[in-house]
């Protein structure tokens, strides 16, 4: 049934009709609302969930993975500072080969403390073994959790669903909640492949020498291009239940495009405004949506991009001393692909900073007007008035 | 696409208010997005909520700058912030006032609409005579002098979403879309 | 791959199914963690020096019996220390500074009705049989507590009592509503469970003193402190004018006088208090008229604050002057007193202020400012050949002659209940000393047996049991990991209504359910003592903590610690010592 739900709270319902058993979570600034109705659900007995509020992220997540090792199925959500403090624990879940799956409310790292969106938070991540979603809206954030799930407990391997702060996790918008009896279909009971058990003891990540640790390491990869593979067949069965699908990447009027914005999260929608009225114009712009980060979709990425002319990247996020971090994934993709188009790097909405139709639009431009890219990002919309913001 | 900022206080129910429409408008068969001012909130400090409209799914994910209409729950706010920044010329403006305001000028190629919801609000016994609660009672203006949503869903989203009292809230919204004052375009003096 | 297709084998990752048990880890160890139990505060701080920690921990196991005996192992009226003791060990206890101490008295006093309830009988019996015979003169705390430890060292011990009925203070001068007689009866009738013969009625004078010298081996005498000092005023032999500690005896003894009108009780101490609440449950009203202030009285504040409650008046700074009997009534003149500088224990020092003058009219007086020996000879000698002065006592053993041991209030500096019986184990043990070893052992005898730091003697560690293990280190509130503990309300005690209280001579204090006592007890950090909480084996590492079978001690796997030391830091009561490796 369609209800107008918070993009939180769209979370929330996805974690009840997975059937989690353990939730843990910190409860404070820069947590989001998800958690906080988890915590009434356990708390009401509309979840048959245990609910452990610990002290800090970095507790949280070494909870979890002492929960989902003894076999259950877990879920944390955390953002930004949390989500830094988590890393240290975020190679043991994945070491240990453990499908746990967190919601991530991209938020921006601080100093400046700052709570709006941004994807340097997770995407300073993205070696840590993790899969990572990044999601257009309420209700790709819920299908997404119920995939991810299934995803993460085929391969072993945990998997983040990115939501951006505030236009996702704050609004409410429609959003189709599943019947729970159609869930279950599409996301059977936990059966781990693993799981602690006194009966017959082991040792969960030991030492590993040097003639085994390489292995180790090759067999995470391996599952993170099973996961790629499998993605689609995960897709393929939720759309036979649910209608719905939305692929490791989605190419929007690529085929014939001069120009390919290249976009994730939320900036996505606002760029398929943008999309329309420069079609209408007979502007011949296409966008590309990257959803899966990790595994990177290389194979997708390349087909899509086969016939454009430019690239156009926004990334809502920065490396230091490099460029933007989709930007640096895409070149990657494309470099050995022979006369691939050039790709040009954008920087906007950076902490929160709104990325409207006009600042996609100008980026369009920047794109057409120049002959090659330069080697450095561009940045967009940066204003005398927020340079000299506090200085003395 | 039409667009809607709501003006409160912390504590006011301004982002309930516009989560409430939201549900009512879904429910006569609209495309609806709402969302609180982004930042941290504060109990009395002014807010800022927005409600987007449309017959198609909505896309945009920005920030309202340029809204159609406005909706000023707490008449003092007038004094501290401009409620019609970024307004579009010909968008309505509803306040919650006593008596119609006597310099009209800042409303200048607006539309006016009052209603004094905080009568209403405490004729109904919601809230207290300092924070009476009132916006059950714009939501009832609101759909007068919008021509939408219908009261049938108005009075269903209430009941869907307000847990205290939801039938003297509903008498709230109904007194509201009866006395609302349209006062209509301001003209340009 | 995917065990839905049947995978073929198991994931391959860090996991290993065989047993470290082949590293002996415990090669790698510098430091040495090891079980090793302190001494508690409370402990400590208890003239009678009970295993406190002990008593708690077995409490909140439900281990009433054993608990209770636990107390009677170092002192053998828990009945009587339960209700009248100052609980100095309450002062001291490590909580005080996390929320508040440990209701240890109100313990005590459970664990004392639930023995009395339940019928439950000590198995501390003698532990062997000596020829010495010993005479104890006055059946008072520290003469019944001597008697008590003496017996169950093997000595054939006879008590001599001069009133009908044996206790000293216990059963005459403290009354019903604080210590109700059955208490005191039960505790007593354990000594004839130990051999102990009392006999009351017979009242030893000096010739009676050396006629017992030539019967007996030793002659231990505590005879208390059986007179209130006279004020030394003029009119102080007027009729209506009597001795505190008589007029609580006559009670006691089963007068129940009405005592209507005003009668003014002088002094400041715990008789004084008595005085005027039993004046004011046989009907009359009482004037406490004390020398200093309210915050310089001897006696215990909470009872002081129950007889303010009862209707009972405190006048401060009133030294008496004089009496005179006018028109069947006392003129009662006090000279008004004021403060000026401290005296050398840091009370007020106080001076007449002025020739100011107060006469109060009553129709009775009590003087309770202090009390002395009832007769010199019950005073021990300062100097005399074979003289040994020890903290609660004093022993005089000449070569050749009979001995002689002085205890309770002639030698204590403080005169309270829980004293007396300190003296008289004290004195018990220094006697077991003299007969097994000599005098010159008895010093170095009963160091050894020092609760920490002492004076506070162990009966327990002087005979050998498992408490002599601990360390003589008192546990600091530092050393006590509070991440264990939470704050919980201290038990409140419940007491009768003011209203009923104030008329008869029911006890005040009620009893509390074996849950509260429970829970109370649970509040204790059991300092220094193991009592089972398995952290160190939670903790750690290496598996290393060896729980053992049921009654079993834990102990340590050398093999494998590795000496990290996280047992230790997670103990939440340091007991357990990291050491340098040797």
């Amino acid at each position: 049934m369609k209800r107008v739900l918070e993009g939180s709270h769209a979370v929330a319902e996805a974690v009840r009709l997975a059937r989690i058993q353990v939730i843990s979570a910190y409860p404070i600034t820069p947590q989001t609302h998800i958690v906080e109705i988890l915590s009434d659900y356990c708390a009401s007995g509309k979840m048959n969930a245990r609910f452990l509020r610990v002290e800090s992220e970095h507790s949280c997540l070494a909870a979890l993975i002492g929960a989902q090792s003894t076999g259950v199925r877990t879920f944390t959500a955390t953002s930004s500072q949390g989500l830094a403090l988590m890393h240290e624990l975020l190679h043991w879940a994945s070491g240990a080969r453990l499908p746990i799956v967190m919601a991530e409310v991209n938020r921006a790292l601080a100093p400046g403390w700052n709570i709006w969106t941004d994807q340097s938070d997770s995407l300073a991540q993205r070696d840590t073994g993790w899969m990572q979603f990044y999601c257009e809206d309420a209700q790709e954030v819920l299908d997404t959790m119920l995939m991810a799930y299934r995803l993460a407990e085929m391969v072993n391997l945990p998997a983040m669903v990115v939501l951006d702060a505030f236009f996702l996790s704050h609004t409410y918008e429609p959003v189709d909640v599943p019947e729970q009896e159609e869930v279950d279909r599409f996301l059977p009971a936990y059966v781990p492949e693993f799981r602690l058990d006194t009966a017959h003891p082991f040792a969960l990540s030991p030492l590993v020498a040097p003639n085994a640790y390489m292995e180790m390491r090759r067999e995470i990869a391996a599952a993170m291009d099973e996961a790629l593979e499998r993605l689609d067949s995960v897709e393929e069965k939720f759309a036979g239940i649910f209608g719905r699908r939305y692929g490791a990447v989605e190419a929007v009027c690529c085929d014939d495009a001069d120009i390919v914005l290249v976009t994730s999260g939320t900036v996505t929608s606002t760029a398929r405004i943008l999309l329309e009225e420069l079609r209408a114009k007979g502007e011949k712009i296409g966008i590309l949506k990257i959803k899966l980060f990790r595994p990177f979709p290389v194979e997708a990425i390349r087909r899509a991009l086969a016939g454009a002319k430019k690239i156009a990247v926004v990334d809502r996020n920065f490396s230091f001393g490099a460029t933007g971090i989709f930007a640096q994934e895409l070149r990657a993709a494309l470099c050995n692909v022979p006369d691939h188009p050039p790709v040009f790097g954008f920087i906007a909405g950076l902490g929160g900073r709104d990325i409207t139709t006009e600042v996609l639009a100008s980026i369009v431009e920047q794109t057409k007007t120049a002959d090659a890219p330069p080697a450095e990002s561009i940045w967009i919309g940066l204003t005398e008035a927020a340079y000299a913001f506090g200085r003395p | 696409m039409v667009e809607i900022r709501f003006h409160g206080r912390g504590g006011q129910g301004t982002v309930v208010l516009t989560i409430l429409l939201a549900k009512a408008f879904f429910q006569a068969g609209w495309q609806v997005q709402s969302f609180p001012f982004f930042g941290v909130e504060r109990r009395g400090a002014p807010v800022e909520a927005y409600l987007r409209l449309d017959r198609a799914k909505i896309l945009a994910r920005t920030n309202v700058t340029t809204p159609d209409h406005v909706v000023v729950q707490d008449q003092t706010l007038l004094a501290n912030i401009s409620v019609t920044r970024g307004l579009k010329p010909g968008g309505w403006v509803l306040l919650n006032c006593a008596t119609d305001p006597e310099d009209l000028s800042i409303y200048a190629g607006q539309q006016l609409a009052c209603v004094d919801a905080s009568r209403i609000a405490l004729g109904h016994r919601l809230g207290s005579r300092t924070a009476p609660i009132v916006n059950t009672a714009m939501m009832g203006a609101f759909a007068r002098m919008f021509g939408e949503p219908p009261m049938e869903a108005i009075i269903a989203a209430i009941r869907e979403e307000v847990p205290a009292e939801p039938e003297r809230n509903i008498a709230a919204a109904e007194e509201a879309y009866r006395d609302v004052r349209i006062l209509g375009r301001i003209p340009v003096s | 791959m995917n065990r839905e297709q049947g995978r073929a084998e198991a994931l391959f990752m860090p996991r290993s199914f065989t047993t470290t048990e082949s590293n002996l880890t415990g090669s790698w160890r510098y430091m040495r963690p090891r079980f090793e139990e302190k001494t508690a505060p409370c402990s400590t701080a208890c003239p009678a020096g009970e295993d406190i920690p002990r008593i708690e921990m077995l409490t909140t196991q439900g281990a009433f019996r054993e608990a209770w005996e636990t107390i009677l192992m170092e002192n053998p009226f828990p009945a009587v220390c339960g209700r009248v003791c100052f609980h100095p060990c309450e002062g001291s206890c490590n909580r005080r500074g996390f929320d508040s101490a440990v209701a240890i008295h109100t313990m005590e006093r459970f664990l004392a009705d639930s023995a009395l309830r339940n019928g439950f009988r000590s198995d501390l019996g003698k532990l062997q049989s000596w020829k010495e015979r010993i005479a104890v003169v006055g059946a008072g705390p520290a003469g019944l507590a001597a008697a008590s430890f003496l017996a169950r060292l093997g000595y054939v011990v006879h008590v001599f009592e001069s009133l009908p009925e044996p206790g000293g203070i216990l059963r005459w001068g403290i009354p019903a509503y604080r210590l109700p007689p059955s208490a005191l009866q039960h505790e007593i009738a354990r000594l004839a469970g130990l051999g102990v013969e009392i006999r009351t009625d017979c009242r030893i004078d000096p010739s009676g003193l050396e006629a017992l010298e030539r019967d007996y081996d030793a002659v231990f005498l505590g005879c208390g402190f059986g007179k209130d000092r006279p004020l030394g005023i003029p009119g102080e032999r007027e009729e209506g004018v009597e001795d505190g500690l008589a007029f609580l005896s006559r009670i006691r003894g089963g007068a129940s006088p009405r005592l209507e009108g005003v009668s003014v009780v002088v002094g400041g101490g715990n008789s004084a208090v008595d005085v005027a609440r039993t004046v004011v449950r046989l009907g009359g009203r009482a004037v406490i008229a004390y020398r200093r202030r309210r915050q310089d009285m001897p006696a215990f504040d909470e009872e002081l604050q129950m007889a303010l409650e009862e209707g009972i008046e405190l006048q401060e700074l009133l030294a008496p002057a004089g009496i005179e009997r006018r028109d069947g009534k006392l003129a009662v003149t006090f000279r008004r007193m004021k403060i000026s500088g401290e005296d050398a224990d840091g009370r007020g020092r106080i001076v007449p202020d002025g020739e100011a003058k107060l006469e109060i009219e009553a129709d009775r007086l009590f003087t309770a400012a202090g009390a002395g020996v009832a007769e010199d000879w019950h005073r021990p000698p300062q100097e005399e050949t074979g003289l040994i002065k020890l903290s609660h006592s004093i022993l005089v053993a000449p070569e050749g002659r009979p001995v002689r041991a002085y205890g309770g209030d002639a030698t204590n500096d403080v005169q309270m209940v829980v004293t007396a019986v300190a003296s008289g184990k004290q004195a018990a043990l220094a006697l077991d000393v003299l007969f097994r070893e000599g005098p010159a052992a008895i010093r170095e005898r009963l160091a050894a047996c020092a609760v920490g730091p002492g004076p506070s003697l162990s009966m327990e560690i002087y005979t050998g049991g498992p408490r002599k293990l601990r360390t003589r280190h008192v546990v600091l509130p530092e050393e006590i990991n509070t991440d264990y503990f939470a704050f919980e309300p201290r038990i409140t005690q419940p007491r009768l209504l003011v209203e009923e209280r104030s008329r008869s001579f029911s006890e005040i204090d009620l009893k509390i359910s074996a849950g509260l006592a429970i829970r109370e007890a649970g509040r204790c950090f059991n300092c220094g003592i193991c009592n089972g909480c398995d952290n160190c084996y939670l903790f750690c590492p290496d598996v290393s903590i060896a729980r053992g079978h049921e009654g079993e001690d834990r102990r340590i796997n050398y093999d494998y610690c590795k000496g990290c030391g996280l047992c230790v830091v997670e103990c939440p009561r340091n007991a357990m010592t990291l050491e340098g490796k040797s």
